[in-house]
């Protein structure tokens, strides 16, 4: 009788020790992200903790600092530019990778898929260097463009998945009803693909809007993204204004949560 | 049977174009990324290569004069001081993955054991994070960690200290920062991996009266290898090769290898090490990354071996 009874004690404390273990894990993961935004409606000058009262006028400061709103608006531009050259360039990359009728469909995949394992402060510095060596200098398209080949895996790899789950009968019941091949691609085709490619947009979008490790050395010396300006912000100053920008992002990233969730849902991310 | 042809002028430029698209004849429509994939990735990595490898001189942001040598990778393998920050880089990206799977892991299991509502809210916690920069999540711990931080201020108040600790630069807080930076990328695939397990393994566990930590030990954790190899593969190039962390929460005095390429590339212009330095972290990167599928594999076919 000892022995179960043991055992069951056992059983039940590395349970407990597990259960406790993952809830102390996503309370870390949240906590930051409360805090800051706490923080940023508070009315001293200096951050600390808890705060003493309650006003907007931080975001008000935001948006009233003239870099950081053409630093927000040069990440929007990137943003956009790679969401765009992503979906342009990987819409048919991933079409030819999953219904490729050729040898090396397989080894096309793969010289997609690993510049995004390539570390990004290695591809950012090689890029750098490679523009320095052909004497073109740093700017928004340069940055746009190295992101691009950055986060072109995510979009091609969101694609390729639903692809492969996707009924090819559908596509030759158009055909054979008469519509063209365009026809086809327009009607059935690419209604079938729109979850992934909004999917693959919202995930590249912030990629291009945040990242760093490979912006900070491509971007233009005049033309700084919010990443850039965060990173010297956040050194240099003690106030809650970096807390509302903060409190802006986060925002963001509850909208592309939900734009995410309506549109392969929040099991589909990894696919 | 009379065979009709296909009108020849039906076929438009457009539906050719769209009926390659469709049915997978030929590589051309992958063409204009691999173009780009060329031109933006391959070249300037052989460029890279090139450079760790040569002398060169930089004048108003181009390079000149380049010609072959060996000489900088030799500085750099005999600088203590680059040992020093390549095993500093190395420790650092081992513990956090090692804390990343041991705080990761019990949520993938709370997420594997738990109803419909469980599992989604662990989603949302897990995914938001990944969606804010993470300038934006470090900053949030240099309020937590600071000398007037929350840490600080609570412990504090509730008398467990008479002065602030002093965690801010230093290696607690870049260790700190870089888990909880990086602890979604662990859990995302442990989910992947066990949302696919047939759940009547484990009930078949239970029926022959394995205990929950048996069943976890015996038959959960064998079959998640996949994740762990994979979460554990991301986790450590992320933080093996960050700097925004190391940077913010170390107070600048805190090198890790990519603060230090960073630093040679936009302050002191040494190119040439920054060129070696890269090329020096990839590799030794992937020397891990191959040691982290070795692993797994080995696992993943002991898994196997003893289902068949």
């Amino acid at each position: 009788m000892r022995l179960p009874d043991r055992l069951a004690i056992g059983d039940l404390l590395g349970t407990a020790t597990i259960v406790a273990l993952g809830l102390f894990a996503l309370f870390l993961l949240v906590a930051p992200s409360v805090i800051v935004l706490i923080i940023s409606f508070d009315t001293r000058a200096f951050v600390s903790f808890p705060p003493q009262g309650f006003t907007f006028d931080w975001y008000l400061r935001v948006f009233e600092q003239r870099v950081l709103v053409e630093a927000m608006l040069n990440s929007l531009q990137v943003g956009i530019t790679v969401t765009l050259l992503c979906i342009i360039l990987g819409v048919p990359t991933a079409l030819v990778c999953v219904r490729g009728q050729f040898r090396g469909t397989t080894a096309l995949s793969i010289f997609v898929l690993i510049p995004h394992m390539v570390p990004g402060i290695v591809l950012g510095v090689a890029v750098l260097f490679a523009a320095a060596a052909i004497g073109v200098s740093p700017s928004i398209g340069l940055q746009s463009i190295s992101i691009t080949v950055f986060v072109l895996a995510v979009m091609v790899r969101t694609l390729m998945s639903r692809l492969q789950r996707m009924d090819p009968a559908l596509e030759e019941a158009a055909a054979n009803l008469g519509a063209s091949p365009f026809q086809t691609l327009r009607t059935v085709t690419f209604p079938l693909l729109m979850p992934a490619i909004l999917a693959g947009a919202v995930f590249t979008f912030i990629e291009g809007f945040d990242n760093i490790s490979v912006a900070i050395f491509t971007h233009g010396f005049r033309d700084r993204p919010l990443p850039v300006e965060l990173l010297a912000l956040v050194q240099t100053t003690n106030t809650p204004l970096v807390a509302a920008v903060s409190g802006v992002q986060i925002v963001l990233a509850i909208v592309a949560l939900i734009l995410v969730a309506s549109s392969i849902g929040l099991d589909g991310v990894n696919d | 049977m009379v065979a009709i042809p296909a009108p020849p002028d039906r076929q438009k430029p457009v539906d050719w174009l769209m009926d390659k698209l469709l049915s997978g004849q030929g590589v051309w429509p992958a063409v204009p990324a691999i173009l780009i994939l060329v031109i933006v990735a391959v070249i300037p990595f052989v460029m890279l290569l090139s450079l760790g490898f040569s002398d060169f001189s930089v004048s108003r942001g181009q390079i000149i004069d380049q010609t072959f040598s060996m000489r900088h990778l030799g500085n750099v393998l005999t600088d203590p001081l680059y040992w020093t920050t390549f095993q500093r880089s190395m420790s650092l990206a081992l513990s956090t993955t090692a804390i990343c799977l041991l705080l990761g892991y019990p949520v993938a299991y709370l997420f594997l054991i738990g109803g419909r509502w469980t599992r989604r809210a662990i989603l949302i916690v897990t995914i938001a994070p990944l969606l804010t920069s993470g300038i934006v999540r470090t900053y949030a711990w240099l309020v937590i960690l600071g000398g007037r931080g929350v840490l600080n201020n609570a412990l504090l108040g509730m008398g467990l200290i008479d002065q602030p600790l002093r965690i801010v630069n230093t290696h607690w807080a870049v260790l700190i920062g870089m888990v909880q930076i990086h602890l979604p990328v662990m859990i995302l695939p442990l989910i992947a991996v066990m949302s696919r397990h047939d759940r009547s393994l484990e009930e078949a566990s239970a029926n022959l009266g394995a205990s929950r930590m048996g069943t976890l030990r015996h038959v959960i954790l064998p079959l998640s290898a996949p994740g762990i190899g994979t979460g554990a593969a991301l986790v450590f190039t992320l933080s093996y090769t960050t700097f925004v962390v190391p940077q913010l929460l170390g107070g600048g005095n805190y090198l890790n290898a990519a603060t230090m390429i960073y630093e040679q590339v936009v302050y002191s212009l040494e190119w040439s090490k920054a060129s070696v330095m890269s090329l020096l972290l990839m590799a030794s990167c992937l020397v891990v990354l191959v040691g982290i599928a070795l692993v797994t594999n080995h696992f993943t076919r002991w898994t196997r071996g003893r289902q068949g």
